[in-house]
């Protein structure tokens, strides 16, 4: 038991199995402490994302809940990231809450409901400017870029 | 997916949670929890904005961002002040639950139900704690402070009533200087110094137990920036919060000497050395700001722990496996290895229980001397 990290994991997972997650939350996979994969839809008549469903992937170091955990939207064959003026077309996303707004009293759930309400409030579904430059130069781990959080209103 | 089966959560020691019809008690099982760990708080501390903490979550917090976690508010190590009242009130609910939710269980009537003569709540008490001083039962509730008897209280409605403890009023007039029967051999000595008398395993008393940790500082910070004093030679060590060095003037010397007054490995380059002192500090620190800390091996330990699990990140090459996570026959690879590594994680999760069953019954024989702070 090294660490903060997987007891921390343990006592989210617990929560998560009692309480269940928010509606249009669900965990796909948490199958070790290291890597959770969560899906995210948009619930509402409103939104711009409807029937869309998204996979959110976590991955926790062993400093977390002190560090951030490395989040992004997954891009596969089955999944793809949402189209939003935050993310990017690799999944990345661009988020505070995920780099110098991140707080140790935040957890897992948290971050689902934090990208949700980040889609539930977007109106016009496009990729950021100079997504194809970042996406060709992005180093894998999105921790390692340095972002600029600039718009308030998505 | 289906988590009322999930392999991990089986082997996790919760202690049961409270019935959804008693709110209050859950509250209350919440407000004694850092907001950090999710844990029952471990030598609490507030900070400026009135947010309390374990000490060690908020030292580490506070190393990745000057501010609160909670509120915001901008928030540094000096603002730091042990919570005592917090740390009484933690223990004493950890010590009380088990109690109060064999009370609690069923929930028959609100008001008072009357104690069972039954129910054998304390034998479960704080699992938490029991992990970090593994001691016998009886002790554990007695050891700490004097004001703690006030508790006997609420245990006595099924112990027979020992009368000579339950004079609260006179216990709470003790002071840590008072002289009172150790609770296990019955010799009599300092209050301030059962808890270590009880830790040595109840030796004989021999007179003159404190005072003996001076240590001459100015020889021993010599020997620090001298780099010299290795490992097993620097014995007595001062229990003193150690200060942060200036990490961007110190020397690897510096930084080594540091490690080595602990006894603690000096091994790696610059950042490495960097990363075990502030790992070191953390933990020697937050261990003074509480009433029941650990011993200096414990600590060692824990670090060597915290140690290994780094390294096991870094071997991993955490950019390559984003990369194989990219493609398919990857993320197949990836399965079948992680699948091996959760092998792993579940081996040690049922070890560690074994291990805590049999610290249980043998009541940690051959402990090391706890720390004495104040």
């Amino acid at each position: 038991m090294a660490g903060l990290a997987p007891k921390r994991l343990m006592k989210e997972l617990t929560e998560i199995q009692s309480k269940g997650t928010p509606e249009g939350i669900v965990l796909l996979s948490a199958d070790d402490m290291k890597e959770w994969v969560f899906l995210i839809s948009v619930l509402g008549e409103e939104t711009i994302y409807k029937g869309e469903t998204f996979a959110l992937r976590m991955r926790f170091g062993n400093r977390y809940p002190i560090e951030v955990p490395e989040v992004t939207f997954l891009a596969t064959e089955q999944y793809q990231p949402p189209l939003h003026p935050h993310v990017y077309s690799n999944g990345h996303i661009c988020a505070s809450i995920l780099g110098t707004e991140w707080s140790p009293v935040l957890n897992a759930v948290a971050i689902c409901i934090t990208m949700q309400s980040m889609l539930a409030s977007n109106k016009k579904k496009e990729r950021p400017e100079g997504n194809d430059r970042y996406v060709r130069t992005a180093p894998s781990n999105p921790k390692l870029t340095r972002w600029h959080y600039d718009d308030d209103t998505v | 997916m289906d988590m009322s089966s999930h392999p991990l959560l089986a082997s996790l020691d919760e202690p049961p949670p409270f019935p959804p019809s008693y709110p209050q008690l859950r509250r209350l099982d919440r407000s004694v929890v850092c907001q950090i760990c999710k844990e029952p708080f471990q030598a609490p501390v507030s900070i400026q904005c009135g947010h309390s903490f374990c000490s060690a979550c908020i030292r580490s917090s506070l190393d990745a961002m000057k501010k609160c976690p909670s509120c915001n508010e901008p928030a540094s190590e000096g603002h730091i002040r042990r919570n005592r009242a917090l740390e009484e009130i933690t223990d004493s609910w950890e010590e009380s639950r088990p109690v109060i939710h064999g009370l609690a269980h069923p929930p028959t009537s609100k008001k008072r139900p009357a104690p069972e003569p039954s129910s054998k709540p304390a034998s479960s008490t704080g699992v938490k704690r029991m992990k970090q001083s593994p001691r016998a039962e009886g002790s554990s509730s007695r050891s700490q402070s004097p004001t703690k008897s006030r508790k006997s209280d609420i245990v006595e409605s099924d112990i027979p009533i020992d009368l000579d403890e339950d004079e609260n009023d006179e216990v709470l007039e003790l002071t840590e200087n008072d002289e009172a029967p150790c609770p296990l051999c019955q010799a009599s000595l300092p209050i301030s110094s059962i808890p270590m008398h009880i830790e040595k395993g109840c030796p004989p008393p021999k007179g003159k137990t404190n005072g003996m940790r001076k240590g001459n500082q100015k020889a021993d910070w010599k020997k620090v920036f001298s780099g010299q004093g290795t490992s097993s030679k620097a014995k007595e060590v001062e229990m003193k919060r150690i200060t942060k060095p200036n990490y961007s003037l110190a020397t690897p010397a510096d930084l080594r000497g540091l490690l080595s007054e602990y006894s603690l490995s000096t091994t790696g380059d610059k950042s490495a050395l960097v990363a075990r002192v502030q790992e070191w500090i953390i933990l020697f620190n937050s261990n003074l700001d509480t009433s029941h800390p650990s011993s200096l091996s414990a600590l060692r330990a824990k670090m060597s722990d915290v140690e290994a699990s780094k390294k096991r990140d870094k071997e991993k090459g955490k950019d390559e496996m984003i990369n194989q996570m990219a493609s398919t026959s990857g993320l197949r690879k990836y399965a079948k290895e992680s699948g091996g590594e959760f092998e792993r994680l579940k081996r040690e999760i049922i070890e560690r229980d074994k291990r805590r069953k049999e610290e249980e019954e043998g009541k940690g024989s051959g402990r090391d001397n706890a720390i004495e702070v104040e």
